[in-house]
C-alpha cells in the first residue's frame, strides 16, 4: 500500500506553495531558475556587484540634482520653465517614470539575491528529507529502487551512465525552454502564460512518449 | 515584504514546504513516476493538475497579473529535451535534491548532470543561439 499523500493533499501542497510564495514576493518562483543562477554564482555575483553600484551611482546623481536644483531655488519636479540647472536633471526623469509606473511590477523583474536562490535548494533538500525521515520512508541506498531496476536498468554502471546523460537534458532542457514543472508546469499554468502552457504541454508529452518506450519496448 | 531579509525567509520557507510536498507526494519515487506518466496510476498526475486549477483559480480571484510570454524558439525543443531527461533520470530538477535527501544517493550523479547541463545551455545560448529565453515565460 503507498505511503504518499492522496492527490488530494498533494493538489493543495502544492498550490500552498506557489501561491504563499507569489504573494509573499510579488515573484514566481522557479526550481531551474535557482539552480541556474546558483550554478552560474561567480558571474551572479558579479552582476548584483554591477547593479548594487549602480544604484549609488543612481543615489548621488539624484541627491546632485536634488542640491542643483535647491542652490538654484528650483524644484526637480516642479512645473519651471526651462533653466540651464533644471536642465541638468531632466535626463534622469525618463528613468524614474518608467519604473514608477509599472509599480509594482517592476519589483518582480528584478531578480532576487543568488543567496536567496541558494537557500531555497538547500531547503528543498531539508524538507525532503524532514518528509522522509518521518514517514520512515528515509533508507540510504546505492540503487534507484526498484522502479528504476525495472524499467530502466539494472546495471548499477548503465544506471550511472543514463542519470546523468538525463540530468543533462533536464539541465539542459530547462534552461532552453525558459523554466521547469515548477516554473513553467505551476507558476506560468496557473498564470495562464501561453509561453509555460506550450512548455508543460511539450515535456510532458515527451516524458509520456519516454516513458511508454522505456516500460513497454526497452 | 520585499527585502532582502524577507525574500530569503520566503525562499527557505518555500523551500521546506516544496520538499516535504514533493517527497510526500512521491515524485523522487522512480516507479511512481514511471506509473504516472503511464497512466498507470493517476495520483500524482492529479495531484499536479489538480495544484495548477487550483492556482489559476485563485490567481484569477487575487488578480495576480497574467503574463503574457514569448514562445521563443527555444521552448519546444528544451522542454522536449527536460520531458526526456526527467522520464530517465526522474529528476525535474528539485527531484534529485529530494531523491538524495531520501537516502536515493545515485541522484548525486543526476544533480551533477544537471549543473553541467546548465553550463552547456549558457555556453551554448551566449556561442550560438543568442536567444532571450527568459524565466519561466515572465
Amino acid at each position: 500500500m503507498s505511503t504518499y499523500w492522496p492527490w488530494w493533499a498533494g493538489a493543495i501542497g502544492l498550490a500552498l506553495v506557489t501561491i504563499a510564495y507569489t504573494l509573499a514576493t510579488d515573484r514566481s518562483f522557479g526550481v531551474s531558475s535557482a539552480w541556474d543562477r546558483v550554478v552560474h554564482w561567480r558571474s551572479e555575483r558579479r552582476l548584483e556587484r554591477l547593479e548594487e553600484e549602480f544604484t549609488d551611482e543612481y543615489a548621488l546623481a539624484e541627491a546632485l540634482a536634488a542640491a542643483t536644483a535647491e542652490h538654484f531655488g528650483t524644484s526637480p519636479g516642479g512645473p519651471t520653465s526651462p533653466q540651464i540647472p533644471h536642465g541638468e536633471t531632466q535626463p534622469l526623469e525618463p528613468d524614474v517614470e518608467p519604473t514608477a509606473g509599472v509599480s509594482p511590477s517592476a519589483a518582480s523583474l528584478r531578480p532576487v539575491p543568488v543567496v536567496t536562490q541558494a537557500a531555497l535548494l538547500v531547503s528543498i533538500f531539508l524538507g525532503g528529507w524532514i518528509a522522509a525521515v518521518t514517514s520512515g520512508r528515509f533508507q540510504l541506498r546505492f540503487d534507484m529502487g526498484p522502479g528504476f531496476r525495472n524499467v530502466v536498468t539494472a546495471n548499477p554502471l548503465a544506471m550511472i551512465a543514463l542519470l546523468f546523460a538525463g540530468g543533462v537534458l533536464v539541465g539542459f532542457g530547462t534552461r532552453l525552454a525558459g523554466g521547469c514543472s515548477s516554473g513553467h508546469g505551476l507558476s506560468g499554468c496557473g498564470r495562464l502564460s501561453p509561453v509555460s502552457i506550450v512548455a508543460t504541454t511539450v515535456f510532458f508529452g515527451t516524458a509520456v512518449a519516454v516513458s511508454f518506450l522505456l516500460w513497454k519496448v526497452i | 515584504m520585499r527585502t532582502r531579509g524577507a525574500v530569503l525567509l520566503a525562499n527557505i520557507i518555500t523551500g521546506l514546504a516544496l520538499g516535504y510536498t514533493v517527497a510526500n507526494i512521491g515524485f523522487g519515487d522512480y516507479a511512481e513516476l514511471n506509473r504516472m506518466f503511464t497512466f498507470q496510476d493517476l495520483r500524482m498526475l492529479l495531484a499536479f493538475a489538480g495544484a495548477v486549477v487550483i492556482i489559476v483559480c485563485v490567481f484569477a480571484l487575487l488578480r495576480v497579473r497574467r503574463t503574457p510570454g514569448r514562445i521563443h524558439a527555444g521552448v519546444i525543443p528544451g522542454a522536449a529535451l527536460f520531458g526526456t531527461g526527467w522520464a530517465i533520470s526522474g529528476g525535474c530538477p528539485a527531484i534529485p535534491i529530494v531523491q538524495v535527501a531520501s537516502g536515493y544517493l545515485p541522484a548525486v550523479v543526476t544533480i551533477a548532470g544537471v549543473v553541467v547541463g546548465m553550463r552547456l545551455c549558457r555556453w551554448a545560448n551566449a556561442r550560438y543561439f543568442q536567444l532571450d529565453r527568459g524565466s519561466c515565460g515572465l
